[in-house]
């Protein structure tokens, strides 16, 4: 078992460095098939670990291995070492399992990319990251799979890099995600105060001792952890990245911002349960933060009209969902929605792709119309998608979405104030998914549709960045001259079609009242939970019920607001115009971070610059010395000219002589 | 192994050079310096990690009446720096071998005259051998910046540096000569031998401690420089010739703190404490002023050197936290970044000649298109430089960080927005000097073999200790605790009466 899990990080690391070291010789789309061969071959060590796993007692299921010393000094115990447990092998057959997929899409979507070995390097590369970050054994090494995740994100965001709108919104990203990596180095600093241990298993065994009479530092520990997790789930106030991040490549929104790095948030909930349980505040103040996400971004994507920002709000909300869940002790559920939102999701991203592509690189919705026919496969993978994000039964979001919400309310009391929040996002999302698909799919045909029907994909006359309309430069030779439509490549094809049955069946892993397959594979993890929540039977049938009426009803207004009677959303915006204005400029977020983050360090450093600099450390503190210094230069002005050979040598001699005085006189 | 062999080869392979021709004097330069850093390689391997104290040792004595002794020796604390010094030293004279210079001899001849007196500054185990030392490293420098320097004013540049850096050395002179006399026992005769003087330490009344601490700490923070006495750094650093630069921001900064550790802590440890926060202010104002500078200015030589400042702030941070991780982590990150901020100035060099000639970043823009190997190597040297999780930068500064988190606990919470804004300002060089639309002269080209050859290993030993960073850490660590023992023990009592 121990090959075979660190074969999980291997494989993609040496898939990072043969692309990156065979950018020049490697042919045609050698790159791609070698990326993904990689990803493929630590999915299938990834298996072969659990099959491993799956072997050895319920007791023996959390095995470490260390590799070598890192950082072991003075009391610091900074090891290389991987946890092997049902939780961290979970993680990375979705991880693996989802990341092939898209890499296979990838293959396609990017073939005419100039950067197209760079891409991959930079694909293989995250998935090394996201795999170093759930294998983790120890703080430290969390630590660096996270910021790892963070630069890989950074990169690809950025991948377009001649796009000011790319890099602008790459460096948006890794400095919030620089902000989550100090939140989480800081509630490290406080748990390794009492804990004197980096190691995951030794911080738990002892933590209920370690931490009695320590509740405070606790607390505050867990919630620098979370503030960690809110940078890279996207959390309020932490999340206005993610819909820049859009700017990346489709297959990066899809793996990176959708199906795998911002749900580590919810793996490191998850990851630190037996610290979470002994406190309740943490706890709480996840799943509030959760739930007001789940909202608010439902309500920006209501709003906004960039495609692929809205799936990325959606994504903002799903991970709300799920962050509530583990807060709030529903681990399996909340996994349970990761894992099924990894496959909708990534579906959902890989179809907006195909669109886009279709429509020459331009995003916006307002443009598009009526694609039904034109990419007949297309359309069948965005409605699986829309009916599992919108949670329909019987397809995977349906389930995954109702657990969490009836083991919330299986908590009781003020929990409940949250599980109706969670029935709300419901409603949203059933409506923004579905106005999402109706004005892409349904109505009469755009100008790009009309002539994808006729036969021939629509290029721009000049490429042109979709951001802000600016022209490329044209000897950059990316994005690339081609665009891959679904319809036209069987990579394309195959990767959706995979990850569409997934979407659909997914959900059979956990039935309630029939299966409990996931839950009882992670019990191992959970065993030392105090938790016990288990929904009655009534709650479990109410929950179901309203779910998918609910479902249902969001579709149905949808459906009445963008198709039976267009006229209606403008009707609607303009009576709630503050409230449109408040959604369409998503709560202004990035208004106040600017005003009350950026500006000042801004001035600050403008200050400096201009005030500081010149007059105070010129002026005042060598305010004395600025005659001498006048006096000096002239004098070495005087020795330059000539003068400065002799006097360099007369230094030295004289350095020397005093020296060799000073050497014979002593012996 | 003879200590005096490494400290002198490099000053004497480039006298011999004198009498070579001038278009070969930059060979003798080489061949010293990688002598040098051949024996430095075979110190590291002979290095005996488990012997407490000083090792290799050579004492003479030297001036009997004074007490001064020719006292050279290694341990933990100055182990890796002096590797480091070779290491800098021979690719900055390899940089510099490449192009021709005014006056070659003499040119080579300040070269290896430096690295001489940085080794023996780093070796020195004699107080007065130190402070002469000290000094005589910074000589060539003003002279390398006046007379071979990058800019008009330069003469003025280096005149304000060699008076910034004269009181400084003044201070510390008589710093020095004040705690031989002090320190020496009634009937004993004086000495200045770090090891006996720490064991004397005690001796010294608490208020000669706190001024002899004081005038030391002023030589030591105008070296690094630290805010408020960086007035000459951007004057200085836009003087000198870049390669020049890349070792004098690599290594003489580091001497300074490690001055600290080798000197002002085990011989002071009272006024240590006494000053432990006035210092600990002055490193937490050093980071967050240089990174505000850094993250504004617009020239990429200051952009270093702001964030060098505040980068050597995290260091002095790390010293005076006066906890084993604090230190430790520091001795590692004065490795670190010397290792970081040689290689970025290189590449600086060479992003001024792909931008015709401009050092400004708004003249750049769009490097990486043609040269994307060089765009790989100055990526890596941008995340080590800030910190990145998995850099061996990263290690220092958490272990600084934890160490300043136990002792004072506001002071780490302020420190952190440090790392933040290190991010902010070493993206924004990468960005605009390698991405974004190119600029208007720019002539993106790949980075030369010759080029490669020097900046491609320095960037493989920045992945190599971030893969081991325990290499550095294993071998410091005791020595480091020994160094700040004493005073680690003063604030002990502090705490407990606080509970």
């Amino acid at each position: 078992m121990q090959t075979s899990a660190w074969l999980i990080l291997i494989f993609p690391l040496a898939g990072t460095l043969i692309n990156a070291f065979g950018w020049r010789v490697l042919p045609g789309k050698a790159c791609g098939w070698i990326g993904t061969a990689a990803i493929g071959a630590a999915f299938i060590a990834a298996v072969a670990t659990f099959i491993a796993l799956q072997d050895r007692a319920e007791d023996q299921k959390q095995v470490v291995f260390v590799a070598w010393d890192y950082a072991n000094t003075v009391g610091v115990d900074g090891k290389i070492s991987i946890l092997i447990d049902p939780l961290s092998i979970f993680m990375a057959l979705v991880v693996t399992g989802v990341s092939t997929l898209i890499h296979l899409y990838a293959v396609a979507y990017l073939w005419k990319d100039r950067g197209y070995a760079r891409f991959f390097a930079y694909l293989n590369y995250f998935v090394f990251s996201m795999l170093l970050l759930v294998l983790a054994a120890n703080f430290l090494l969390l630590i660096i799979g996270w910021a790892f995740v963070g630069a890989a994100s950074y990169l690809l965001i950025s991948f377009w890099y001649r796009r000011t709108t790319a890099t602008t919104a790459g460096i948006k990203a890794f400095v919030i995600n620089v902000v989550g990596d100090v939140g989480l180095v800081i509630g490290t600093f406080f748990i390794f105060r009492h804990s004197h241990t980096l190691d995951f298993l030794g911080t738990f065994d002892s933590a209920s001792r370690d931490f009695a009479g320590h509740q405070g530092a606790l607390t505050a520990g867990l919630i620098f952890l979370l503030v960690g997790a809110f940078a890279k789930s996207a959390q309020v106030p932490l999340h206005t990245w993610l819909p820049d991040a859009m700017e990346g490549p489709t297959p990066v929104s899809a793996l990176i911002h959708a199906a795998t790095m911002v749900t580590a948030g919810v793996y490191l909930i998850a990851r630190m349960h037996p610290l979470f349980e002994l406190s309740p505040a943490a706890e709480t103040v996840g799943a509030v933060i959760g739930c007001v996400t789940l909202l608010i971004a439902g309500t920006i994507a209501l709003a906004v009209t960039d495609l692929k920002r809205v799936i990325a709000y959606s994504t903002m909300s799903q991970i709300g969902y799920m962050v509530m869940g583990v807060s709030a002790g529903a681990y399996v559920a909340g996994l349970f929605h990761l894992m099924t939102h990894a496959f909708f999701k990534a579906l959902l991203f890989m179809a907006a792709g195909s669109v886009i592509s279709a429509m020459g690189g331009e995003q916006s919705m307002d443009r598009m119309s009526g694609f039904r026919r034109a990419m007949p496969f297309t359309f069948v993978a965005f409605i699986v998608g829309g009916l599992a994000l919108a949670a329909v039964p019987p397809f995977s979001g349906f389930f995954s979405k109702d657990e969490i919400l009836t083991d919330i309310g299986a908590r009781g009391g003020l929990w409940w104030i949250l599980v109706v929040g969670g029935y709300i996002g419901a409603i949203l999302t059933a409506i923004y998914t579905w106005r999402m698909i109706f004005r892409t799919f349904w109505g009469d045909p755009c100008p790009e549709a009309r002539d994808l029907e006729e036969g021939h994909l629509y290029h721009p006359e000049a490429p042109f960045n979709p951001s802000n309309g600016e022209i490329e430069d044209n000897d950059v030779g990316f994005p690339g001259p081609e665009h891959m439509i679904a319809e036209r490549s069987g990579e394309m094809k195959i990767a959706m079609s995979v990850l569409a049955v997934l979407a659909i069946i997914g959900g059979l892993l956990q039935i309630p009242f029939v299966t409990d397959a996931l839950g009882h594979f992670l019990d191992p993890t959970f065993a030392d939970s105090n938790l016990d929540l288990s929904p009655s039977d009534g709650l479990v049938v109410v929950g179901l019920i309203l779910g998918a009426g609910l479902s249902l009803l969001g579709i149905w207004i949808a459906y009445v607001v963008w198709v039976k009677r267009p006229g209606t959303s403008t009707a609607v915006r303009e009576r709630l115009h503050p409230l449109y204005k408040l959604f369409v400029n998503k709560w202004y977020f990035d208004e106040l971070i600017n005003a009350i983050v950026v500006r000042p360090f801004a001035w600050a450093g403008r200050f400096g610059q201009q005030t500081f600099e010149r007059v105070v450390v010129n002026g005042v503190f060598v305010g004395g010395t600025t005659g001498i210094v006048k006096a000096g230069s002239a004098a070495a002005r005087a020795l330059q000219n000539g003068f400065l050979r002799a006097y360099a040598a007369l230094l030295v001699l004289g350095l020397v002589g005093v020296a060799l005085y000073f050497l014979l006189q002593s012996s | 192994m003879n200590l005096s062999i490494l400290l002198w080869l490099p000053l004497a392979a480039v006298v011999a050079g004198l009498i070579l021709p001038a278009t070969e004097a930059r060979f003798a330069a080489l061949l010293g310096s990688a002598a040098a850093l051949v024996l430095s390689i075979v110190l590291l391997f002979r290095f005996d990690t488990g012997k407490p104290g000083l090792q290799f040792v050579t004492n003479k004595v030297w001036i009997s009446e004074l007490g001064i002794h020719y006292k050279l020796g290694v341990d933990g604390l100055n182990l890796f720096l002096i590797l480091l010094a070779a290491i800098l030293f021979f690719a900055a004279i390899a940089w510099t071998a490449l192009r021709d210079w005014e006056r070659p001899r003499l040119f080579y001849l300040w070269f290896g005259l430096a690295e001489s007196g940085v080794l023996g500054a780093l070796m020195a185990q004699d107080l007065a051998l130190f402070v002469i030392f000290f000094d005589l490293m910074l000589v060539p420098f003003y002279f390398l910046g006046g007379g071979w320097g990058d800019t008009p004013n330069r003469v003025a540049a280096m005149v304000k540096l060699f008076i910034y850096t004269l009181v400084g050395s003044l201070l510390m002179l008589s710093a020095a000569v004040a705690t031989g006399v002090l320190a020496q026992g009634p009937g004993q005769p004086i000495t200045f031998d770090l090891v006996q003087l720490a064991s004397n330490a005690r001796r010294l009344p608490v208020g000669s401690q706190e001024w002899i601490f004081l005038f030391f700490a002023a030589a030591f923070l105008v070296k690094m420089p630290a805010f408020p006495v960086h007035g000459w750094m951007p004057d200085g650093y836009k003087a000198m010739p870049l390669p020049v630069l890349a070792v004098f921001s690599g290594v003489l900064s580091k001497v300074a703190a490690y001055g600290f550790l080798r000197i002002a802590l085990p011989l002071f440890p009272d006024a240590a404490v006494h000053f432990q926060e006035l210092i600990l202010f002055i490193a937490l104002a050093s980071i967050l002023y240089g990174s505000v500078l850094a993250f504004t200015t617009r020239d990429t030589r200051l952009i270093l050197g702001y964030s060098s400042v505040a980068q050597l702030g995290f260091i002095t941070l790390g010293i005076f936290s006066l906890q084993d991780t604090g230190a430790q982590g520091a001795l590692l990150q004065a490795f670190n970044h010397g290792l970081v901020v040689a290689p970025a100035f290189f590449i600086v060099a060479l992003l001024a000649a792909r931008a015709g000639g401009s050092e400004d970043l708004r003249d750049m823009g769009g490097i990486a298109f043609r040269a994307p190997i060089l765009a790989v190597l100055f990526l890596i040297v941008a995340f080590a430089n800030l910190a990145m999780p998995g850099s061996s930068n990263f290690v220092g500064e958490f272990l600084i960080l934890l160490g300043v988190f136990n002792s004072k606990i506001v002071i780490s919470f302020v420190a952190f927005t440090g790392v933040v804004l290190a991010s902010v300002y070493t993206l924004r060089l990468f960005i605009r000097a390698m991405h974004n639309r190119v600029g208007p002269h720019v002539e993106s080209r790949e980075i030369s073999l010759t080029h490669g050859l020097i900046v491609a290993p320095l960037v493989a030993l920045i992945v190599g200790i971030a893969l081991y960073p325990q290499l550095a850490l294993h071998r410091s660590q005791r020595s480091v605790q020994a160094s700040i023992r004493e005073a680690k023990a003063l604030t002990q009592p502090a705490r407990e009466a606080q509970r």
